[in-house]
């Protein structure tokens, strides 16, 4: 079989080459050395089959031999050969190292990293200094060793290792200072080290390294960036009249000849620019930097496949950015890439997530992508290869979803989209299980009546199943899909979704262990319970064991936000038949332990004004005056001290709250007065508003304007909640 | 009537006008040129470029002592640099590879499409020579590999190895492979790669510079009439047809 042979036939010469190197002479060992050299480098294959073979151990031993017989050497013509040796043993030990992770890790075994920088580097063998040769050789080998993510970590708290580090970097030679910057790139992690390397000066020999050669540059570039990111702190020091200086160079760099190079220096500026507000932040240089890299993306290679990816970084949660690259076309360059097809997956992943960032705030961005038809190459990507070319793709679609409008018109909620997001909820990978239910949360917020498709097409199943995931992210995301899926919902819809729920689980989901979780599950049940008076019945099911679990949370939790959520639940019930008001006192008038007086006085005082509000509009649908049981459940309150609370709050600092407790007062004191019943239905319904519901999720911040917004919904990314107010109306009004 | 013709002749005039470019005397021409200042150093340090970068070390050495150009490179590294764009063109892959591994080991390893093309060239040398056993087993051994893992290095591999289906391989559809201009091509390759490795760009200027002219020219010719360069070699003016 000719594949037999052939490796046959390489081990025969592999084996051949390594009995020559443990031969005595010098000569045939050198020979070997080269051959093998020759034989490995670019070849993974050769690499591999050697390594199998020991090779590394062997040439570690010759060099570590080598180096020692450098002191003993008597005459010329052994120096030489001596010295061509450790040349060779340090570039074959190199080359194995060179992208090939067994490799590397042979290497490190055989201790040849340290055998290798006290051979070729170290000031105690001044023999050896003179020899360029052998200092290059070395620190081209070490630099292909700390590439590796395998690489021992570089210390810099040792100060004698700071000290060696700067004299790689003062070095003449453009390997040796590659190599301390390419020591500073790979093992600089924390900020302590940063700032270590900071106070130690080596900004300013790397801002010199910065007018030298290409290869200077470059790596200069590379360790300034990794010296700066997200440490504000070092660059809130980097001020005097070096900085301008360095910055200005960089800037200047940014319109250098070479792509890669280009790509660097608009990566460095991004980084310091992340870092600290107060740099980098006129029109001009973010125009350059978005220009730059939109070009960027034309480089048919690496470059460009990076390129959007620091593209990204420069405008991800920026809004100012992301405006202006769309100013310049951004989102049609964008797409325009994506048309090519066939990508490198790297490269495709890197622009779909590009278009996510450019979509995540401004609704002109979704606009345009919509109309360039970007959601069939992006639903097409749904169903690629890699796993992160898919992750991206349901983050694309997440923020192109975001738009309102389209959401209404239904624009996403059909069966070419759905289908395949669907099944990603079943995948291989979680981080795209939950990309996938990021997209998926926003979808299912339809105005429309289009639910059903998706339930059809069997996602509420997969969504309760993953509602039980070990896995608590993907637990809170799968609830917060069924939390917006619910959200408005017809009342069959809400059944089936409810059926394949189950009380039990949603229970048990409200007192998971997460907090997390338990808000999504409160926040779920809220939207269940929201709407008409049936709905309020599902509290109940199972004897009640949901009402007791939301009751329980709130008398233990200690999160606002669970809080907040357990309180418009029981403020929803409330909106519902008397037995149901009657159960929400039972659960508010509940002691915990220890605790002298009911949960929601403490809430009624707390420093977060929506605790407040939810609290007063529980109070309020509680005491409505048309409802016959109204009278003594005031009183109730009254003896449990909460209505005083209520009084107390008559000039509370926040808007919302103070507007609902007039509204208290006068039902308070209307059940002395019955007219008065009347005139507060129509002031109740005057006052009917849409409310907003704060998401923990960072990357949506809309605020709470319920008031000037009447009858606004607004969606967010994870959650819409509507009024309540507008329920306890309708149900009151039947 | 006649008023309607002198009318006509008139607009006929003024689009005439419009359109017609602005014509330069070979006269003004020269003057013009004569009024732009170009430095000798620069011009000095152009030609020293070229020869740097084209590699012709022997008149790099002598500008050097005749015009006190300091060349950008060291002219020992060019020494090396040569060697191995030579031994590719006479078709000595193997030492070339050697050449280069000592020039720096680097190179090849980070590398994979130049060192494919190096390979690749190897096993047309071997076709060419008639050693078909060798060849194919090269090509499983060496190549195969390669082709496994990058899917345009194995419809390359392919096409190489489609010489050995054919028995008059000058005229079959692969023949290119087998020409000079494939080495010349493979050793340009090297070249540049060794030259990027050393820092230093790998195409000379005068080339772009002599592009940029003919470019200048041809947006020029959509506005003026004048004196135009035709000849690169001789660059000698050519009055403009009227």
């Amino acid at each position: 079989m000719p594949t037999t042979t052939a490796s046959a036939v390489c081990t025969t010469v592999g084996n051949n080459i390594l009995l020559r190197l443990t031969s005595g002479e010098r000569d045939v060992k050198l020979k070997a050395l080269r051959e093998l050299k020759n034989q490995i480098i670019g070849n993974r294959t050769k690499k591999l089959s050697f390594l199998k073979l020991g090779a590394v151990p062997a040439v570690a031993g010759i060099l570590s031999d080598a180096v020692s017989a450098v002191d003993v050497a008597d005459n010329d013509e052994n120096d030489r050969i001596v010295k061509d040796i450790i040349v060779q043993s340090a570039a074959v030990l190199g080359s194995f190292a060179c992208g090939f992770e067994a490799g590397v890790r042979a290497v490190l075994d055989a201790g040849a990293d340290i055998l290798i920088q006290r051979g070729c580097l170290v000031e105690e063998m001044p023999l050896l200094k003179s020899y360029m040769e052998v200092v290059d050789a070395g620190a081209r080998s070490l630099k292909m060793i700390y590439q590796s993510k395998m690489a021992p970590k570089y210390d810099f708290l040792q100060e004698e290792n700071m000290e060696f580090l700067l004299s790689l970097l003062n070095n003449e030679s453009e390997n040796v200072s590659g190599l301390g910057a390419s020591i500073i790139s790979h093992s600089c992690k924390t900020s302590l080290e940063q700032k270590l390397l900071f106070d130690a000066g080596v900004l300013k020999r790397l801002t010199s390294l910065l007018g030298g050669s290409l290869i200077q540059r470059d790596a200069s570039l590379e360790s300034i960036a990794t010296i700066f990111k997200n440490n504000p702190e070092v660059v809130s020091q980097f001020v005097g009249p070096d900085t301008g200086r360095t910055l200005s160079c960089i800037i200047e760099i940014v319109k250098d000849r070479f792509a890669r190079t280009r790509l660097l220096a608009s990566l460095c500026l991004i980084v310091i620019r992340n870092a600290s507000p107060c740099y980098l932040q006129d029109v001009g240089i973010k125009t350059k930097l978005i220009n730059n890299l939109l070009e960027l993306l034309d480089d048919p290679g690496r470059v460009g496949d990076e390129a959007s990816f620091a593209f990204s970084s420069l405008i991800a949660e920026k809004e100012d950015m992301q405006k202006l690259a769309f100013e310049v076309n951004g989102v049609d360059k964008l797409y325009n890439h994506l048309q090519k097809g066939s990508l490198h997956p790297r490269r495709f992943e890197g622009i779909l997530l590009a278009l996510a960032d450019m979509c995540s705030k401004l609704e002109c961005c979704r606009s345009r992508c919509l109309s360039l038809q970007v959601l069939k190459l992006v639903v097409d990507a749904l169903a690629h290869d890699s796993s992160d070319v898919r992750s991206a793709a349901c983050m694309c679609l997440r923020s192109v979803s975001r738009s309102i409008k389209n959401l209404s018109a239904g624009s996403f909620m059909n069966e070419t989209i759905v289908i395949p997001l669907v099944r990603l909820l079943d995948d291989t990978s979680t981080a795209v299980q939950v990309a996938a239910l990021g997209a998926i949360s926003n979808i299912v917020v339809d105005f429309t009546t289009r639910r059903s498709t998706f339930i059809r097409l069997g996602g509420v199943k997969l969504l309760v199943q993953l509602s039980k995931s070990m896995d608590s992210t993907i637990r809170l995301n799968a609830l917060r899909a069924l939390r917006n899926l619910i959200f408005l919902a017809e009342d069959k819809c809400k059944e089936e979704i409810f059926m394949e729920l189950t009380a039990s689980l949603l229970a048990s989901l409200i007192c998971d262990p997460e907090p997390s979780v338990q808000e999504q599950a409160l926040a779920l049940v809220r939207n269940l319970v929201d709407g008409r008076i049936n709905s309020v019945e599902y509290i109940f099911a199972e004897d009640g064991i949901i009402l007791d679990a939301v009751g329980r949370q709130l008398r233990i939790a200690s999160k606002a936000e669970i809080e907040i959520q357990g309180m418009y639940v029981l403020g929803n019930v409330a909106t519902g038949k008397e037995s149901h008001k009657e159960a929400v006192m039972d659960q508010l008038l509940l002691r915990a332990e220890n605790k002298a007086q009911s949960c929601i006085i403490k809430f009624l005082q707390s420093n977060d004004s929506r605790l407040r509000t939810a609290a007063v509009w529980a109070v309020l649908n509680l005491t409505c005056s048309s409802s016959p049981g109204s009278s003594g459940r005031l009183v109730k309150l009254h003896d449990a001290g909460i209505v005083s609370h209520v009084k107390n709050m008559v000039n509370d600092p926040c808007l919302d709250v103070k507007l609902r407790v007039k509204t208290a007062l006068e039902q308070f004191n209307s059940f002395d007065d019955s007219l008065a019943s009347t005139s507060c239905l129509q002031f109740l319904t005057v006052r009917a508003v849409g409310e907003l519901s704060h998401v923990v999720d960072p990357s949506s911040k809309i605020p709470c304007d319920s008031i000037s917004n009447s009858c606004y919904v607004y969606v967010t990314d994870f959650c819409v909640i509507y009024s309540h107010v507008a329920n306890s109306i309708n149900s009151q009004c039947l | 009537m006649s008023l309607f013709w002198i009318v006509i002749r008139q607009l006929a005039e003024i689009e005439a006008m419009a359109m017609s470019k602005k014509v330069i005397t070979r006269e003004e021409w020269e003057k013009k040129l004569n009024d732009v200042k170009i430095r000798k150093e620069d011009m000095n340090k152009l030609v020293m470029n070229f020869l740097v970068t084209e590699g012709y070390v022997d008149a790099a050495e002598k500008f050097r002592m005749e015009s006190g150009t300091e060349p950008d490179i060291d002219l020992a590294t060019i020494t090396d640099r040569m060697a191995v764009k030579k031994a590719v063109q006479c078709g000595n892959v193997e030492d070339a590879i050697e050449k280069v591994n000592d020039l720096n080991p680097e190179i090849l390893d980070t590398n994979p499409q130049l060192f494919f093309h190096l390979q690749q060239q190897r096993l047309i040398e071997l076709i060419r020579n008639g050693k078909v056993e060798e060849a194919l087993e090269f090509a499983q051994e060496e190549l195969a590999p390669r082709g496994e893992e990058n899917q345009s290095f194995l419809e390359e591999l392919e096409r190489t190895v489609a010489l050995l289906a054919f028995e008059d391989v000058s005229n079959c559809p692969v023949g290119d492979l087998l020409d000079i201009s494939q080495r010349l091509k493979t050793a340009s390759e090297v070249n540049a790669a060794i030259l990027t490795s050393q820092s230093h760009e790998k195409d000379p200027k005068l080339p772009s510079l002599l592009k940029m002219l003919l470019w200048a020219q041809n947006q020029l010719d959509e506005k003026a009439a004048y004196p135009r360069i035709n000849d690169l070699a001789t660059a000698t003016l050519e009055d403009p047809a009227i």
